[in-house]
């Protein structure tokens, strides 16, 4: 379709007789159409979640090198200074650590517990995802259930009591967070394989004598790994988020440094007396995931706007192609 | 049907003047409409034939503004009963489910899936006559069905769109159609979505409303032996223009371009039997 | 349509069934004595034996599980050790609370969200629509315990307007409301826009616009009967995921719901309360989803309960 408009604008315009009919689309009509605003939408999006992103990942990878107090370096003649107070861009906590400092070093462990949480719920939702969307049967019926169930079921309780299980270090944390998210990717692959499997290199592939595992592995998932892992940053968004929601209700990580959630937690004590020790963490969590989730959304429109635009018609050639059509 | 309107003083009914539509994508401006001009009068019928992507459907939608506005931008002139849909978008507003109407390519999407035909229909019919009470409302409507040959229709008021047959679906679109008590139907590939068998029965039903009510009608169609057919004058089209324009007798018996050849040479491709189907009912 | 109605019980039940044995035996794999939590620091080993043996600690796990069992057909789920009281009845007291809760955030959410989704699906891609859109993402970035600290500190602190925490009158009700409602209104609000947008650019609208119908007409009649199935599936998934309690709202308001007392009966390794919690909280989040599956048929004509997932 888009190649039949295209040559038709292509060889419409200089071509026979009429001599080139002048276009009507003025400056105006291109800066109000769908397509550019969308375009715009998405580029703001990119734009804006990559500089909060930005904003915290980059002083937080830094911490170790940037000149600051350690992040557990008491000063008890220093507690709870406001923020700019000498040294202190964030003030200090109520054993007068460096409130910035331990943001940022506690922010290391956070990172890492959403970065590790992500891919091993990407890991666990794609591989479930795909087996449950290849093979059908019993897999799909198992993999559904615990679907299902996951859904039923008090999942910040379940977390806690796990939690409170195996300790909270991070390695437990961090399967505890893939569990609660693996059922997403493997919601999204089970679809995209479903639809995957109906294409005909898959029966060619069978017909080749491939068995149904190596056809999997070595051509259903690579296809459909780059779709399932766009949902993976919205994954990290939520990934941190359930972290500190954990630590604050004092079930994260104590070690190597508290992280966001904790201090928020320690710091609720002072809040009428030392604002920042609650309000400024959770301002760094909320840039954080602000801007993950807008570079998510970003990406998603623009994929979306690849596609044709609406109302344009798609071809003739199937049922499924006319679906998304405006008329 | 449509009395309480003045009638046109050698006014067609449709006049279209260098319609040019360009459609601003992602992937830049496209002209899929390229300066076509055509009239449409009362009781003609008036075909714009094309391989798909060749602007005609995109020509349809353009008459009656329903193409995104964040989409497409159009100039030349559409007058429709005398009123500029162009240069007015207020005046398409004013003249759809009144003055004309739509009749759409796939009926088993044209139609909520949720809400019964008697609440479609009946919506259409109480948008003409808004003091219409229930009763009467429904009376009316049943009146519509029956005479687009929708088999009992008192039954199938509070029926859903999924309990009917796409060639019934095509039918109770067109009473929907027909409730607006149009002058000029629009038919954008009015029977492509349908069985062979069925399309005839649909362009035999067509025919004969135009008959009796003296509506212009507007076809859009990529079916040459439709085409054939219903028309009065056939308008070829190809990449937004009009490589051929004729009586329909002309155009099919002596195309004289190769484009239109090659449509004419689709036909028989499509199976004779479809042909005979189609000239068989419509003869009935 | 019985027939459905009985397999989807049953699975419900089974649900139900092996979630309170997981939980069985997790509380009882973790570490941590509840005899210690109950009797406090100072109790000796033989105070603790003895109360071991009364709380049924010292017999075989698979004895533990028996009696469980046995008692939960009568609908006996123990004493619970910190209250001293009815496992079940000490759930139920606290029922309340959390559905009240749980009732009120989701009404002021569909309240907001379904109106806003709709602007934005008819306003889709102008700047207005990106700064609501931008504005959402925000609400739903913020962590929840954040959000509700920053709240009580300028509206029950700053400005003493509202009560800080518990439930003394509605006015209580106000601030934990909306700290769980701003998270909720992005979900809810998102996927409105989602789906008018989608419905928006169907066929039929576009074939009804033809016909003259007016642009609200086509949107709060035509699209929104459409977009009825989603809509209802996520406020009915989003209300059951609040049944199971907010916690952490729970906690930072002192809301007396079944949330702060899960926090409490993990602390005090108080397991007929947890797993009383669990069977009460896990059971009405599936009652809830059952109901919306059958509100699926008056929704949408073409679902037949039992056809199609």
């Amino acid at each position: 379709m888009t190649t039949a408009l295209r040559s038709a604008a292509s060889s419409g315009a200089p071509s026979a007789g009429s001599g080139g009919r002048p276009s009507a689309v003025t400056a105006r009509d291109l800066a109000r159409a769908t397509a550019t605003r969308q375009r715009r939408g998405a580029r703001f999006k990119l734009w804006a979640g990559t500089v909060c992103t930005a904003l915290v990942v980059l002083p937080v990878a830094l911490a170790r090198v940037l000149p600051l107090p350690g992040a557990d370096a008491q000063d008890l003649s220093e507690r709870r200074l406001p923020p700019l107070s000498d040294g202190h861009l964030f003030g200090t906590d109520q054993l007068g650590r460096d409130l910035l400092s331990r943001v940022l070093h506690g922010g290391q462990v956070s990172l890492t517990v959403g970065i590790l949480a992500v891919l091993v719920s990407g890991v666990i939702g794609i591989a479930a995802g795909a087996a449950a969307g290849f093979f059908g049967g019993w897999a799909d019926t198992v993999v559904s259930r615990l679907l299902e169930a996951q859904l039923a079921l008090p999942l910040l309780m379940m977390l806690l009591l796990v939690v409170a299980l195996f300790g909270p270090s991070v390695t437990v944390i961090t399967c505890v967070i893939a569990v609660a998210q693996w059922p997403e990717v493997a919601r999204l692959t089970r679809s995209l394989v479903l639809v995957e499997r109906e294409k005909p290199y898959v029966a060619a592939a069978r017909v080749l004598g491939l068995r149904g595992w190596s056809v999997l592995g070595r051509h259903v998932i690579p296809n459909v790994v780059r779709p399932a892992s766009l949902v993976v940053l919205l994954l990290l968004a939520q990934a941190v988020l359930l972290e500190s929601a954990l630590s604050f209700l004092g079930a994260g990580p104590q070690r190597p440094f508290a992280t966001w959630g904790r201090i928020i937690s320690d710091g609720q004590d002072y809040i009428t007396t030392s604002w920042w020790l609650v309000t400024l963490p959770g301002l760094v969590i909320a840039l954080l995931v602000v801007g993950v989730n807008l570079i998510g959304d970003g990406l998603r429109d623009r994929t979306r706007t690849a596609r044709l635009p609406r109302g344009v018609r798609a071809p003739r050639t199937s049922r499924g192609a006319r679906a998304g059509k405006g008329v | 049907m449509a009395t309480d309107v003045s009638p046109l003083d050698g006014v067609p009914l449709l006049d279209v003047e260098n319609l040019q539509i360009e459609l601003i994508t992602a992937h830049g401006v496209i002209r899929a409409v390229d300066g076509v001009s055509f009239t449409v009068g009362e009781g003609e019928t008036v075909t714009l034939i094309g391989e798909s992507g060749s602007g005609k459907s995109t020509t349809a939608m353009g008459v009656l503004r329903l193409l995104p506005e964040g989409l497409a931008v159009l100039s030349g002139s559409v007058r429709i009963a005398g009123r500029d849909v162009v240069a007015d978008p207020r005046a398409a507003r004013a003249l759809r489910g009144r003055t004309v109407s739509l009749i759409p390519q796939d009926p088993m999407t044209a139609l909520s899936p949720v809400h019964t035909i008697g609440r479609q229909l009946g919506d259409a019919l109480r948008l003409r006559h808004p003091g219409l009470s229930r009763a009467e409302t429904r009376e009316r409507g049943t009146e519509l069905l029956a005479q687009v040959h929708v088999p009992r229709p008192e039954t199938r008021w509070k029926a859903y769109p999924h309990q009917f047959s796409g060639g019934m679906l095509q039918r109770v679109l067109i009473a929907v159609a027909l409730a607006a008590e149009p002058r000029l139907l629009i038919a954008d590939e009015p029977t492509s979505a349908l069985d062979a068998t069925v399309q005839a029965g649909v362009l035999d039903l067509l025919m004969e409303l135009q008959e009796v009510e003296g509506i212009g009608m507007l076809m859009i169609t990529h079916d040459l032996g439709v085409a054939r057919v219903v028309s009065d004058r056939i308008h070829v089209m190809k990449e937004g223009r009009f490589v051929e324009s004729g009586p329909a007798g002309t155009i099919v018996d002596r195309p004289a371009e190769p484009y239109t050849r090659a449509l004419l040479a689709a036909v028989p491709r499509l199976g004779a039997w479809d042909e005979d189907g189609l000239t068989g009912a419509v003869a009935r | 349509m019985p027939k459905y109605l009985a397999r989807r019980l049953g699975q419900s039940l089974l649900t139900v069934f092996l979630t309170l044995t997981t939980v069985f035996l997790l509380v009882r794999l973790a570490p941590g004595d509840p005899a210690a939590a109950y009797a406090g620091p100072t109790a000796t080993t033989a105070d603790l034996a003895r109360i071991r043996g009364e709380f049924g600690l010292d017999q075989p796990l698979i004895q533990q599980y028996g009696i469980f069992l046995r008692d939960l057909l009568t609908g006996n789920l123990g004493t619970s050790y910190s209250f001293r009281a009815p496992a079940l009845d000490v759930v139920l007291d606290r029922m309340p609370y959390t559905i009240t809760l749980a009732v009120a955030a989701i009404a002021v959410t569909a309240v907001v969200a379904v109106p806003l989704g709709v602007w934005m699906a008819r306003r889709a891609d102008s700047k207005r629509e990106l700064g609501a859109n931008v504005l959402t993402i925000t609400g739903q970035s913020m962590p929840d315990f954040w959000t509700g600290v920053m709240l009580l500190t300028v509206f029950a602190v700053l400005l003493p307007v509202l009560p800080a925490s518990g439930f003394t009158s509605w006015s209580g009700l106000v601030l934990p409301t909306v700290t769980v409602a701003i998270l909720q209104l992005a979900l809810i609000s998102r996927l409105v826009r989602r789906e008018m947008t989608t419905a928006l650019n169907s066929p039929y609208i576009t074939v009804a616009r033809s016909r003259g119908f007016s642009e609200r007409a086509l949107t709060w009649r035509y699209a929104l009967g459409n977009s009825g199935v989603p809509l209802i599936t996520a406020i009915g998934t989003r209300f059951a995921a609040l049944l199971n309690g907010v916690v952490v709202v729970e906690v930072v308001f002192g809301w007396p719901g079944v949330g702060s007392l899960v926090v409490r009966a993990l602390e005090t390794r108080d397991y007929p309360l947890i797993q009383a919690t669990v069977l009460v909280t896990a059971t009405l989040a599936i009652l809830v989803q059952l109901l919306v599956d059958l509100a699926y048929p008056l929704l949408d004509p073409r679902v037949r309960l039992g056809k199609a997932a």
